[in-house]
């Protein structure tokens, strides 16, 4: 609908006459939608916070906004048996190999604005790395949510693997421009090129898709062994 | 007293152009009531002039919906016209408090952003955007907004007339020291910032009437109309205050108060349309400027034909602002600091050259 969160046109979006409309606070600017809102139509705020927490009530939320709960709840039982299925999977890759727990860090990266962020506690990628069996370097330092990248910092929490939004990744320039922001060149992830990126709409989505998720990224992270061996040699 | 000095008055006074002001006014009247009809009947949503006039019959006889179903009704009424409204209102707003700094500062680079008004308004707006405080509702921001606009604009008088440089030079000056502060004073709150309220700070500095309610027109309509008047009033005291200032005292200007009525105003005009739209740079210091090179030094001329140009300037920037992305909207800031920027350079140029009067 948009090409960028903030530039709702209520005439453009009421001109596709929607019979409901499901939104949340991340797009704006917020008086369009209540403009939507003052038109008639059923306007659903949606919680905009995604952790593992929020997989099953997002469903629960979605489908009954749009009538239909049962559906939502067999997807919701569904969902919640696939994630500790494709956990134990992971561990299980780990341990088969012999691997000790990498260090991990999830850096936002949007090159053209500047922003490089890491993502701390409560941010979803903590639960995404703890789900990967890894530990999240960015909350054992006690980055509380986003946070600008302090090179320093970054180098002192030392991750063995940076996690990325494959467009973020590009918004940089690819791995060597992701090795010339600030104190990434110095941590073990950079020193041996250990990245790994995936899909910005599917990384931190937490939605019905969570456990393919978990199976992807474990695949990168444990399968090859080059994170464990770099772990191995901390 | 002071009638004797007033005798004194006609042959020092700039030549009056009024017979260029009249038909000036009038074109710039028209234009704004074609462009009005013209946006009216524009939008993304399928609804035409035709239908938009039959609505409006409809409404003003109270005879039913005028063939328009609830959602165009919407479109039409809760969408398209409080947004059309807004942007006449401070697109005149921004075009005379351009007028009012221009006479009063003497200096015709003087705009409300140039002398840190919109930047006050920025940080005013941050502080409500990032700490989260809900004091009013939905007008909470805008009243942080407008506190900042008046704080940074008497700042800048203040100073500059404290340091003995409320001349041309010495309040751009200032304007740019205040300026650079209130830059930093939104650094920081960008940096406190969540990234929704990042985003909302970000995209309220490029300016956008997008999602204007009549909430908003409500709020921003009393304040916007006691400016636009207070600033005809106000005319005649500039017109004295262009003279220099102790000539205007020996006329019976009450200098000091002219001048704080005038930043008062200033600040009643761009506090609320910063506020609500936020900052719309280059219409205030474009369409005053390039009046006083039409209509000349006279201010009340200068200060209506600038509340026209202005709102002229503001519907049609609008229109294309909400027009001409499929499905997007543009900042209209950005469009007209876009075009403003280049058409003050071409007017800098002719005043060069033609030795224009301030």
């Amino acid at each position: 609908m948009t090409a960028n969160g903030h530039n709702l046109n209520a005439e453009a979006i009421l001109a596709l006459a929607p019979t409901v409309i499901l939104t949340d606070y991340t797009i704006g600017p917020v008086e369009v939608q209540m403009q939507l809102r003052d038109a008639g139509i059923p306007v659903v705020v949606l919680d905009d916070r995604r952790t593992a927490d929020t997989v099953t009530s997002q469903i629960h939320e979605v489908s009954e906004a749009l009538g239909v709960p049962e559906a939502g709840e067999q997807l919701a039982e569904r969902t919640a048996k696939e994630i500790p299925a494709a956990r134990q999977r992971v561990d299980r890759l780990r341990s088969v190999n012999g691997q000790r727990s990498p260090r991990a860090v999830f850096l936002y990266l949007r090159g053209r604005s500047g922003t490089y962020d890491w993502f701390g506690k409560d941010t979803g990628a903590d639960d995404l790395i703890a789900a990967l069996g890894a530990t999240d370097v960015a909350t054992a330092s006690g980055v509380k949510g986003y946070q600008p990248l302090n090179a320093e910092a970054l180098a002192a929490a030392a991750p063995d693997v940076v996690l990325v939004m494959t467009d973020g990744l590009a918004s940089v320039g690819g791995v060597d421009g992701l090795l010339g922001l600030p104190g990434v060149a110095e941590t073990p992830a950079g020193r041996t090129r250990c990245v790994i990126d995936m899909a910005d709409t599917e990384i931190l989505s937490f939605g019905t898709r969570f456990a393919p998720t978990i199976d992807a990224l474990g695949d990168a992270l444990y399968r090859s062994g080059a994170v464990a061996e770099q772990a191995a040699r901390r | 007293m002071t009638v004797t000095y007033r005798a004194v008055e006609p042959p020092t006074l700039p030549a009056p152009r009024t017979s260029r002001s009249v038909p000036v006014i009038t074109v710039l009247g028209v234009a704004v009531v074609i462009g009005v009809v013209v946006s009216a009947g524009t939008g993304q949503y399928a609804l035409g002039l035709d239908r938009v006039v039959s609505s409006l019959i409809a409404r003003i006889s109270r005879t039913g919906s005028g063939g328009l179903d609830a959602a165009a009704e919407s479109v039409l009424w809760d969408v398209r016209m409080p947004r059309l409204v807004m942007a006449v209102l401070v697109g005149a707003a921004l075009g005379v408090a351009g007028a009012l700094m221009q006479g009063l500062f003497r200096n015709p680079l003087a705009e409300p952003a140039v002398v840190g008004v919109s930047s006050g308004a920025a940080v005013g707006a941050c502080v409500a955007i990032v700490s989260g405080i809900n004091l009013m509702g939905s007008l909470t921001a805008p009243v942080a907004a407008f506190a900042g606009a008046v704080t940074a604009t008497a700042a800048v008088y203040l100073l500059s007339r404290s340091t003995g440089h409320a001349d041309t030079s010495g309040v751009v000056l200032m304007g740019v020291a205040v300026n650079a502060i209130a830059a930093a004073g939104i650094g920081v709150a960008v940096v406190a910032a969540g990234p929704r309220a990042r985003q909302d700070i970000l995209f309220w500095q490029l300016g956008s009437l997008n999602g204007t309610r009549w909430v908003a027109v409500g709020a921003a309509l009393p304040l916007l109309v006691v400016g636009l008047v207070a600033a005809v009033l106000l005319s005649r005291s500039l017109d004295l205050l262009s003279l220099g200032e102790s000539t205007a005292r020996h006329l019976g200007v009450d200098v000091e108060r002219s001048q704080v009525a005038a930043i008062a105003t200033v600040a009643l005009l761009v506090g609320p349309a910063t506020a609500f739209c936020g900052i719309i740079g280059f219409v205030g210091l474009v369409v005053a400027h390039a009046l006083r090179i039409v209509l000349g030094p006279r201010h009340r001329p200068l200060i209506i034909g600038s509340a026209l140009g202005g709102a002229l300037v503001m519907v049609v920037a609008d229109t294309a602002a909400r027009t001409a992305v499929a499905h997007a909207e543009l900042p209209v800031g950005m469009l007209t600091a876009l075009v403003g920027g280049p058409v003050f350079l071409l007017l800098l140029r002719r005043r060069k050259t033609l030795g224009v009067p301030r």
